[in-house]
Order: structure tokens, then C-alpha cells, then sequence
């Protein structure tokens, strides 16, 4: 505290002193706070990525099942192929992690596997998969 | 906050003298502008800080948020992959319009359970603006009265609370990401089962409907860790 020193070093360096006691409860403050604003953008953005992802996954994995139960669709191989195909990416994809490089790439390589599927399957997009959810922006 | 109590005393005047003294006023506005100058150099310092400490970590916020949010809502995304899956094969072999009707009354409710689930990721970690607060407590002039301090501890153990140890009042400056990151997932998972009945009813109807259908249980078999 002022006083226990130099009176008037005290003084002059109040203004310092007071600035940086400000700065250090701020500096804290705005840790927690980027923190919690970080994470509510980022949990859209992986919530918008997971949505996706998941949804091909689950039509990719349904679609798999479909076609192994049903021997007379199964005949044509390459469904499966391509199928399979996409299965594989989809367990390849690290879609949880931010920071993975090719994120973007690999979503677009994904979407199109995606797209080549659904015209093999002679399936019209009329369904919601990504429907809502266009084009991830950031 | 140590500069709450530190304002006032630095100029260190006596009050009582201030009824009798004539140079008492002078002082006590010369110890008014010193109390606000300083005010003012520490709320200069903690916008700052705020900026600075927030560029630290806004990063480390987006990775842990994006991780959480991308793990919770996959599973409803592969629920609705499933239903999408059976809606085209629905469409494929001519099957009823009732069970077309169902397929795509279930996928409305995956959305509204992921959008309500969405909504529950988000609100976890409400915003209070600290700067704003601050200034607050400033206008209301309760700086000089020591309450004060305690009142921002109070409005402190609130958000506490309410951010699952959000804040390490032990570890000065840095934050235990580990902790904190262990009891947000923590308290998202419980969000998110909280959401169950009405996601394990949509999982009943996918069941019964798979049957209905006449195709293979071990459809749904990935989906069972919903």
C-alpha cells in the first residue's frame, strides 16, 4: 500500500499502479470471458460440422444395411463401392477436431462422395440431409 | 480488489475536521479528483486487460466448444441420416404414404430435439458484461464502502455457479482449462440427456417403424449409444 514507502514515489507511480491492478483483474476477466465466447461460436460451428457429418454417416450406415438385407438390390457392386467409400472417410474424418488442416477439404471431398452416392441410389435429395444446413461460412 | 480499498486511503484525510476547517473542502475535492483520476486509470487498465486476456484464450474457447459441439450433435445428425436413409428406400420401393407421413414427422422432431439441444449448449455459459457490471457498481458510488468488495465476490460466486467453476480464484492468471473443460462437458451431457425422453420416443418409433418396414434391426445398432 501507499505510505509504507516513499511517499512520493508512491504518487508516481499511482498511476501505474492503479492501471495495472486494473489491467491484471481485466486480463483475468477477459480469460474467462474469451473463453465462454469462444466456445458458444464454437460449439455452433461444430455443431453445424457433427450435424452434417452424422447425418451422411447414419444415411451412409442405414443405407449399407439396406442394401446387405436386400440381396436383390445388392447386385450392383458399385453402390457398395462407393458406399463403402464414403463410410471409410466419414471414420477417417476427424470432424471434433477444429484444428485438423483439411478440414474444409475433406468436407467438400465427403459432400461430393455424398452426392455421387445419392444419384447411384437413384434418391432425390428431397430429404433434409443438409437441407437446412448449406455451406458451413468461416 | 485491493484498488477499492486502496482509492480512498491514499490521499489519507481525516473527515471529522471537515464541519470546521475551511481548507477541509478544497482537500476533500482535491481528494474527490484524485479518487476519480485513479478510478479512471484502473478502468482504463481493465479494458485492456479484458481485451488482452480475451485474445488469449477466445481460440482455446472455439476449440473446446466446436469439440463439444460437433461430439453431441453428430448423434443427432446420424438419427436423422438413419431416417433420411429409410424415407428415400421408403420412396425407392412405393411404400404406404402413412409410413412416409411417419417417417417425416420423426425427422421433424430430430430437428426440434437438436435445435433444443443446440439452444441448451449455448445458454449453458450465460454473459454477463463484466465491464458493464463494473461500471454499475462504480456509478452506484459503493467503491469507499468495503461491502463493495464483498458484493463483487457475491456477483462473482454467482456466475461462479452458474459457469461450473468457470473462473480458478486459486490459480491467479491461468485458468485450469482441464476442470473446467471436464465439468462443462459434465454438465452438457446432463443438458443433453435431459433431452432423452423425448429423443428415446423417437427412437421407439424408428424401432417400431424399422419393423413395420420389414428391414433389418441392426439398422439401428450404432444408434443405441444414443
Amino acid at each position: 500500500m501507499a505510505g509504507s514507502e516513499d511517499p512520493f514515489d508512491a504518487i508516481v507511480m499511482a498511476d501505474d499502479r492503479f492501471r495495472g491492478e486494473g489491467y491484471q483483474e481485466g486480463y483475468e476477466e477477459g480469460s474467462s470471458l474469451g473463453i465462454i465466447e469462444g466456445k458458444r461460436h464454437g460449439t455452433l460451428y461444430g455443431a453445424k460440422v457433427g450435424s452434417e457429418v452424422g447425418c451422411y454417416q447414419g444415411f451412409a450406415l442405414a443405407w449399407r444395411c439396406l442394401l446387405h438385407s436386400h440381396a436383390a438390390v445388392e447386385k450392383d457392386s458399385r453402390k457398395m463401392r462407393v458406399l463403402e467409400s464414403l463410410i471409410g472417410m466419414i471414420e477417417k474424418f476427424p470432424y471434433h477436431d477444429p484444428t485438423y488442416a483439411r478440414l474444409h477439404e475433406d468436407l467438400d471431398r465427403i459432400r461430393g462422395k455424398f452426392k455421387q452416392l445419392c444419384s447411384l441410389l437413384n434418391v432425390q435429395p428431397d430429404f433434409r440431409v443438409g437441407a437446412e444446413r448449406p455451406g458451413l461460412s468461416f | 480488489m485491493s484498488w477499492v480499498k486502496a482509492a480512498p486511503l491514499v490521499p489519507g484525510s481525516g473527515k471529522e475536521e471537515e464541519v470546521f476547517d475551511e481548507e477541509a473542502d478544497e482537500s476533500l475535492l482535491v481528494q474527490r479528483e484524485w479518487q476519480s483520476h485513479m478510478r479512471r486509470r484502473v478502468k482504463e487498465g481493465y479494458r485492456d486487460g479484458l481485451e488482452a486476456g480475451k485474445a488469449v484464450t477466445l481460440q482455446q474457447g472455439f476449440n473446446q466448444g466446436y469439440k463439444e459441439g460437433a461430439e453431441i450433435i453428430m448423434n443427432y445428425g446420424q438419427l436423422r441420416g438413419t431416417l433420411s436413409a429409410l424415407l428415400s428406400w421408403c420412396h425407392l420401393h412405393d411404400t404406404s404414404s402413412a409410413l412416409i407421413s411417419k417417417i417425416n414427422n420423426l425427422l421433424d422432431a430430430v430437428d426440434q430435439c437438436e435445435e433444443h439441444v443446440l439452444k441448451h449448449l449455448k445458454s449453458v455459459t450465460p454473459q454477463p458484461d463484466v465491464v458493464d457490471l463494473l461500471d454499475s457498481i462504480q456509478d452506484m458510488d459503493l467503491c469507499h464502502v468495503v461491502p463493495a468488495e464483498k458484493k463483487m465476490d457475491e456477483a462473482k460466486d454467482e456466475r461462479l455457479c452458474e459457469n461450473n467453476a468457470e473462473f480458478n480464484k486459486n490459480g491467479s492468471k491461468s485458468l485450469s482449462w482441464v476442470d473446467c473443460s471436464s465439468s462443462e462437458c459434465c454438465a452438457t451431457w446432463e443438458h443433453a440427456h435431459s433431452e432423452n425422453p423425448s429423443l428415446t420416443w423417437i427412437l421407439e418409433q424408428t424401432d417400431s417403424l424399422v419393423k413395420q418396414l420389414g428391414v433389418s434391426v441392426d439398422i439401428l445398432q450404432y444408434l443405441k449409444q444414443l
